[in-house]
């Protein structure tokens, strides 16, 4: 099967000349959740606008579902590839919320009928059917954030992308944002930016690693959260459970829940 | 000594019928490090700005109540005079820095200047901060050609050197990395342990478990619980029902109390969970 997003030795550079990008290798398949973690100016924003086409490869190639992004124009690659703001106010422009998530699919020459269908289908799955006619400057940060989803998803990407989908919100905010990424990788592939080791360890299976404009890391959320190296040189904390199983002896060190951690205990006192 | 005191606060931002801040009554005592947690919405950065006089000095609305800090009357006072009393840190340095100064050492003297502090005054000062935030080797640089966690430590530096009273700091780390965070909390463990009086509005629970003495949860612009740090952040029926959720390292001490592993109190601290796994694994 051809991956959805296949990257071949990219570089990208800056007009100024500043490198951003050094060779990056990777696939990202149909289905997956991936995580892109790194410092602040690694090259994770950077990596991701390849996708959509809003940046185009200084050299190497960026190809989604095997056609290089080379000679497609952002606005068809934004079909497939959907990508959501870390600050909600970036985004929404529209006043009520029905409008806002509305005007992606009224760029795609649909019929009425299928806008309306398409928005309360994103609607509902963030559960905002409730909120439809609300200001958009009415609502607070938490539903702010599940409106952009929502936009998003009305479009209808093979890809959705989501920056930060945790920053700003508070614990009963970040909790439905799991549910929903879960939610999304039904029918969509999805990857997300964050800081955030907690919600990482919750919803990806897989960790990309971006430090200095190079992919150091690839592989299983767990592994990277052994790899002390890794961990110093990006200066990521794994979830502080994972911390505290790594300093007691004889103890498995990819431990991410309390649940496993309790399994930890009994199967070592036996 | 009270050096904080909001007596039947409310607050009406204008243009809205309904207060964000609901009668609250808090006293705050000198060297205290109290954290404040809650939901989005729930008023606490509003708290934290009447603090400094932004609210009523600079955003429209209708103020009941007295709020006194250090004996000053926040109401009838001044900006410009609460600010010798109340350093307040933003979210994002951005808002912060005056951006008067090209390098780091301008950036601190602004405030100094303005005052019309002694220029020697002002040279010792500068370097004593610049030593205390440990940016000596990036003193001359423009601060925003720093890292994001660079400019939010030269921004509380700019807010400590006015040395106020009281420092609050409203989710300082939240648009940081991992690194801009763990710099930042570096300087702030510095700061708790010269006793300086903290007020520090945050949603990471670890974080007030490493330093806060007291811990306020707001809800609904009411102050909802109020007391000792570890009662507060132990007490897993108290957080949930404010939407706050706990350190993980409580929640493993509780699930191992319901699965009669553990009978002794909670855990907060790592040292608490390190200690308690010890004494598990032993028996």
């Amino acid at each position: 099967m051809t991956p959805i997003i296949k990257v071949n030795n990219l570089m990208f550079s800056y007009p100024n000349g500043v490198v951003a990008l050094r060779n990056i290798n990777l696939e990202i398949n149909k289905g997956e959740i991936v995580a892109i973690i790194g410092h602040n100016g690694s090259g994770k924003t950077t990596l991701v606008k390849t996708f959509n086409g809003l940046l185009k490869p200084t050299s190497g190639e960026v190809l989604i579902n095997g056609v290089s992004t080379k000679n497609e124009n952002t606005a068809k690659l934004s079909k497939i590839v959907g990508y959501v703001f870390q600050n909600p106010d970036d985004q929404i422009f529209n006043n009520s919320v029905y409008n806002e998530v509305a005007f992606g699919p009224g760029n795609l020459n649909l019929k009425k009928e299928e806008i309306n269908k398409r928005v309360l289908n994103a609607l509902e799955i963030v559960g905002l059917e409730k909120d439809k006619k609300m200001h958009t400057l009415d609502l607070s940060l938490n539903k702010k954030k599940l409106v952009t989803i929502a936009s998003i998803i009305a479009m209808n990407p093979e890809v959705i992308i989501l920056d930060e989908p945790s920053s700003g919100q508070d614990h009963e905010g970040t909790v439905k944002i799991e549910a929903l990424i879960k939610e999304l990788q039904k029918n969509h592939t999805v990857i997300i930016i964050s800081h955030d080791m907690n919600l990482v360890s919750k919803v990806a299976s897989r960790v990309i690693v971006m430090w200095d404009s190079n992919l150091i890391f690839d592989g299983d959320k767990r592994t990277a959260f052994m790899n002390s190296d890794l961990l110093k040189k990006t200066d990521v904390s794994p979830p502080i459970i994972t911390q505290l199983a790594q300093k007691i002896k004889g103890f498995r060190k990819d431990i991410l829940t309390a649940d496993e951690f309790i399994d930890e205990i009994i199967k070592l006192k036996k | 000594m009270d050096i904080l005191k909001f007596k039947n606060f409310s607050w009406t931002y204008e243009g809205f019928n309904t207060p964000i801040i609901k009668k609250i009554n808090l006293t705050i005592k000198k060297g205290e490090f109290v954290g404040m947690i809650g939901r989005v919405g729930a008023g606490r950065s509003s708290l934290c700005s009447s603090i400094l006089g932004l609210i009523p000095h600079f955003y429209p609305g209708k103020f009941e109540g007295n709020i006194i800090v250090d004996g000053v009357d926040v109401e009838t006072s001044s900006l410009s005079k609460l600010s010798t009393i109340v350093g307040l840190v933003f979210q994002s340095p951005t808002n912060q820095l005056s951006g008067a100064g090209t390098t780091v050492e301008e950036e601190l003297a602004f405030g100094l200047e303005n005052l019309g502090i002694q220029r020697h005054e002002i040279i010792k000062r500068v370097e004593e901060m610049v030593k205390l935030i440990g940016l000596e080797k990036f003193s001359s640089r423009n601060p925003f050609e720093l890292s994001g966690g660079q400019q939010q430590k030269v921004a509380i530096a700019s807010v400590l050197i006015m040395e106020p009273k009281i420092l609050v700091m409203d989710e300082p780390t939240a648009q940081l990395d991992p690194l801009g965070t763990k710099l930042v909390f570096d300087l702030i463990k510095k700061l708790a342990s010269k006793g300086i009086t903290i007020l520090l509005n945050t949603q990471n629970v670890d974080q007030l478990a490493e330093f806060a003495d007291r811990i306020i949860i707001m809800d609904k612009g009411e102050i909802a619980a109020d007391g000792d740090a570890r009662s507060i952040l132990t007490d897993i029926t108290l957080l949930k029902k404010y939407g706050i959720e706990p350190s993980q390292l409580t929640t493993l001490s509780y699930k191992m109390k319901e699965k009669k592993l553990w009978n002794k109190p909670l855990c907060l601290t790592m040292k608490d969970a390190e200690e308690m796994v010890c004494e598990v694994m032993k028996r």
